[in-house]
């Protein structure tokens, strides 16, 4: 793309620079950081003196900017570097953010704002009072289209396996709406439920808040609104879709068959679940304990599918895959996951009382497990399973419960919390521990187990140190039962025929699509991965039924957002930039009840209830600025907002630059003595601004502390301008006009409040200046010569000024207001430092961009092309910025004739030297 | 009470969804000005003047015509009617 030439910042500079270069016929490219262009006049509540609207001047400008047909606006954008190219021209890159709404579609009706789940503070509204991630920079913003703010994924959402977006349902239920958090995780899995109780949550281990004090108790705040939904609504309060024609089989009901029949169903597929176990569910109903995951939540969020008119068929084990397919099935997932367990391979295995921890817990959830009152168990094993086993063996009444496991407690698989729970109650552990033998007496039953002391030697392809024996001697732990829980296999040997099995008889397949060399046979779950856990499968399951329907559907097998193209985590650092201090919260309580002689199987964790869930929510630190939440997609009437949008990165080769990038405010908070940013009655003259704007953010002119109408407001001049102890020596020229407009606009608003200014000198060196401030005098405005030294508040949130009465004599003086305002200066935008990558954008002395002939050759500066327009030259109120932006415009147009001539001069020299 | 802040006000604007129902359940009463929420709910007038705002911008309260002789604005609850 090309263009003559590059105008960087859309404030008034900015604007006024394109309109005039776009009205001389050139192409402009114009870029703006912030959403809308209008920089910060449009936020100004007048213009000095004329008491000009400040919108009915700059809107019409802003509309022109963006209509103008030569003149290419790009906001929410960033110009990344400029670089000179071999002809002498420019080549900008220049980053457009995304901004996740269609502009094109988008009609600036805001629907979306009230139903977004987070606050933030509104820069537009010098941060005085909340916006929604989503939202309208403000009311006349030019072009009128919503952005949503993302700083990138939130980290519990980026970590989750499952792509189940913890932040937005955490979000909602902050937002009270609990239903919709419900159905947010509906979005993902019918499995609510179940994971509200059986995740292992990597999302909480990723939480920032974790960095703070605590994570927040996000599976808990899942099961929360599981339980609230099913207490009071029948099925899943999701319509099936009319049918669509295709059927598919899938093959096992475990999570990762469940959740893809489930994503299948709802584009309205025909979907058969088969199950060779009497009931459906796989591991969540034959494999957890009840104390951990009752089953009546297992056929809740079952019924969710069954909803939506999925056929589960039980007692139906699956040999032949192609005859599926035969019957009329055009897909077919196979999703059995790992139902056989590793045998301990070590003598004595035959006996009576050895069995593995799979066959225990399934016998206990049909109602068949062992009596082991008074009884020793030995269970062998590091892993989950032999956690639950350890646990379920404690509920059957064994009264010694010996974990042993043949490296250390750091290295066991489980996860630590299954671990300690099982301590808790009573399970014992012994580590370094490897079973050689299984002993029995004349009766074939187990009497112990021989085992052999271990130490860990170097690591091994899992990355743990390997176990290797310690010594030859051995030693027997006495038992009556031995449970073998050291791994889980897939039993896939009847599909061996038609899929590729690996000699560790998984399936498989393309990671990516799930897709076997059989192009209609998929396998996801563990069945492709080995032993994992519930959340990896539900993703699995998702997965594989996001490529079906691309398969089934013609298109091809990528596009899996969920999991494979979501935005970059937000890093955690930047996070915790975003406060100065954090206020620490109690952790999620404690809801778990566990004694050290478990008796029954009735469930561990009570819910969390409504007050506790609002506290834990309440503490998110909403990383991803955006939640994902996805009301703002439902509501949104144009169907304009798209979540899964991305930045992009453009070149474009310019013929001249244009800097206008303006000033910043200075921060008022370098001052401390003023006690801006502690007592919330002192702001700043932006911030006053906005409160006499007519889209201002309170009700009219009040205190912040409090509410109150002032009735005494005090003007501090000079706050951050020629003072050397903030290190800036310059005035910023128009501070104490601002302060005399504010002083008028005030005394319209509120008639009955008394303004005073507290000024070293008035400086209003400007056309009817003045007469604008002698206006203000006579209007009833006091003004104090004399710098204030410090503020300070009373008990009613009152303050009391200190400060040199000057033309009384010098008299160190005490006043008391209600409402203080600073009259904050300007400071250079240094980000016009970053602008140029091969070449050096000179500043003066005092950091603005330099003119190196400002008195003769305004606009121009050091490097040959590129030009200043506005503040970023100097602090100059909007006239002095406009009558610059026309100096440096002129400046361009001189320019860019100049290389046009000389471009026709050297073409016509070299066509008269191919001539000769 | 002083109008300190105590608080990161990003923390305090964060909270402002989670405040609307005790905000809403204190006003079922009639209008109330911003300490007398603040009162109510035990919290800083200041950060109760930062969720009334928030909430009156996305309209769940709106203020009544005249502030009080005190001079503050009272706020009802806009799905309640309200005789100012």
């Amino acid at each position: 793309m090309e263009y003559d030439a590059l105008v960087v910042g859309g404030g008034i500079g900015g604007m006024e620079s394109s309109l005039k270069l776009g009205d001389m016929g050139y192409k402009v490219l114009l870029v703006e950081k912030e959403p809308s262009v209008g920089g910060r006049m449009i936020l100004l509540s007048k213009v000095f003196p004329t008491l000009d609207c400040a919108s009915c001047i700059s809107g019409p400008k802003m509309s022109s900017t963006i209509n103008h047909p030569n003149i290419t606006t790009a906001s929410s954008s960033t110009v990344l570097g400029i670089r000179r190219t071999p002809e002498g021209r420019f080549l900008a890159t220049v980053k457009k953010r995304a901004t996740y709404v269609d502009p094109a579609a988008c009609t600036g009706c805001q629907e979306c704002e009230p139903v977004c789940t987070v606050a933030v503070p509104d820069q537009f509204n010098a941060d005085l009072v909340p916006r929604r991630a989503a939202f309208l920079a403000f009311p006349q913003a030019v072009p009128k289209k919503v952005v949503i703010e993302r700083a990138g994924t939130s980290p519990c959402t980026d970590t989750c396996p499952a792509g189940i977006k913890a932040h937005g349902y955490v979000a909602l239920i902050r937002n009270g709406r609990y239903e919709e958090a419900f159905q947010l995780v509906l979005e993902a899995t019918p499995l609510v439920g179940t994971l509200g109780r059986a995740c292992y949550a990597p999302c909480e281990n990723e939480c920032t808040r974790d960095d703070v004090e605590s994570s927040i108790p996000i599976r808990r705040l899942k099961r929360f609104v599981a339980d609230r939904h099913y207490e009071t609504m029948q099925g899943p309060g999701v319509v099936a879709p009319e049918p669509n024609g295709h059927r598919v089989a899938i093959v096992g009901s475990g999570p990762a068959g469940l959740t893809a029949a489930w994503q299948l169903a709802r584009l309205g597929y025909g979907v058969t679940l088969y199950e060779a176990s009497p009931e459906p569910g796989g591991f969540l109903r034959y494999a957890i304990p009840a104390y951990r995951l009752p089953q009546d939540v297992v056929e809740r969020d079952i019924a969710n599918v069954t909803a939506l008119g999925v056929e589960i068929v039980t007692n139906s084990p699956i040999t032949d895959l192609e005859a599926l397919h035969h019957d009329g099935f055009d897909a077919v997932l196979v999703a059995t996951g790992t139902p056989r367990s590793t045998t301990l391979g070590i003598p004595g295995e035959e006996f009576a009382g050895v069995q593995s921890g799979l066959e225990l817990l399934r016998d206990v959830r049909l109602g068949a497990g062992p009596d082991w009152t008074g009884q020793r168990v030995v269970v062998v094993g590091g892993g989950n399973v032999a956690m639950d086993a350890a646990r379920t063996a404690r509920r059957l009444g064994a009264r010694r419960t010996i974990v042993a496991y043949r490296r250390g407690r750091d290295e066991m698989p489980a996860m630590a919390s299954e671990v300690q729970d099982a301590a808790h109650e009573g399970v014992a552990f012994e580590f370094l521990v490897a079973p050689v033998e299984v002993l029995g007496d004349e009766h074939g039953r187990v009497t112990g187990v021989r085992c052999q002391r271990m130490v860990l030697g170097a690591p091994d392809a899992s990355g743990r140190r390997r176990p290797e024996p310690a010594d030859h001697s051995t030693f027997v732990i006495e038992c009556d039962a031995v449970i073998g829980a050291i791994g889980m296999v897939p039993d896939t040997e009847d599909f061996a025929t038609t899929l590729r099995v690996g000699a560790d008889r998984r399936v498989a397949v393309d990671p990516l699509t799930r897709q076997s060399e059989v192009e209609y046979l998929f396998a996801a779950g563990d069945v492709v991965n080995g032993a994992t856990d519930i959340t990896r499968a539900v993703g699995e399951g998702r997965r594989a039924a996001h490529m079906i329907d691309r398969f089934l559907t013609g298109r091809p097998l990528d596009g899996f957002v969920a999991l494979d193209d979501r935005l970059a985590a937000v890093d955690k650092a930047a996070v915790l930039a975003r406060q100065r201090t954090y206020t620490p919260r109690e952790a999620a309580p404690d809801t778990f009840s566990l004694s050290d002689g478990p008796t029954d199987f009735s469930e561990v964790e009570r819910v969390l209830s409504e007050v506790e869930a609002l506290a834990g929510a309440g503490a998110c630190l909403d990383c991803g600025v955006c939640s994902e939440c996805g009301q703002c997609v439902r509501a949104c009437p144009a169907d304009a907002i798209d979540l899964n949008a991305k930045d992009q990165v453009i070149e474009v080769d310019v013929g001249a630059v244009v800097v206008s990038t303006g000033y910043k405010l200075f921060a008022a908070d370098l001052k401390p003595e003023y006690g801006w940013g502690q007592y919330a009655n002192v702001i700043t003259g932006m911030q006053m601004d906005r409160l006499l704007a007519p889209t201002r953010p309170f009700n009219t002119v009040l205190r912040p502390g409090d509410g109150k109408v002032p009735e005494r407001i005090a003007y501090v001049s000079c706050t951050g301008s020629r003072d050397r102890t903030v290190d800036n020596p310059l005035c910023s020229k128009l501070c104490c006009m601002y302060s005399v407009k504010q002083n008028q606009l005030i005394m319209g608003t509120l008639p009955l409040a008394d303004v005073t200014m507290h000024y070293i000198d008035i400086r209003a060196a400007g056309k009817r200046y003045d007469e604008f401030y002698e206006q203000s005098r006579a209007m009833g405005a006091s003004y104090i010569k004399g710098r204030v030294s410090k503020i300070t508040e009373k008990d009613n949130g009152d303050l009391v000024l200190r400060y040199e009465d000057i033309e009384n004599g010098g008299a160190i003086t005490e006043a008391e207001y209600d409402l203080v305002v600073l009259a904050v200066g300007v400071q250079p935008n240094r980000e016009v430092e970053q602008l140029f990558t091969d070449e050096h954008l000179d500043l003066n002395e005092y950091y603005y961009v330099d003119e190196p002939d400002d008195d003769l050759d305004p606009g121009r500066t050091n490097i040959p092309g590129v030009f200043v327009a506005g503040a970023a030259a100097g602090a100059k109120d909007i006239v002095d910025s406009i009558t610059h932006a026309g100096a440096a415009v002129s400046q361009v147009a001189a320019y860019l004739e100049r290389r046009r001539d000389d471009d026709l001069i050297n073409q016509e020299l070299a066509t008269m030297e191919l001539s000769r | 009470m002083t109008s300190t802040i105590n608080r990161d006000p990003r923390e305090v604007i964060r909270e402002e969804p989670l405040m609307h129902r005790p905000i809403l359940e204190a006003l079922a009463g009639g209008p109330l000005t911003v300490p007398e929420i603040a009162e109510i709910l035990g919290r800083p007038s200041e950060e109760v003047m930062i969720w009334v705002m928030g909430m009156r911008r996305y309209a769940k309260l709106v203020e009544l015509r005249e502030p009080t002789d005190d001079g503050f604005f009272q706020y009802a609850d806009t799905s309640r009617e309200v005789r100012s």
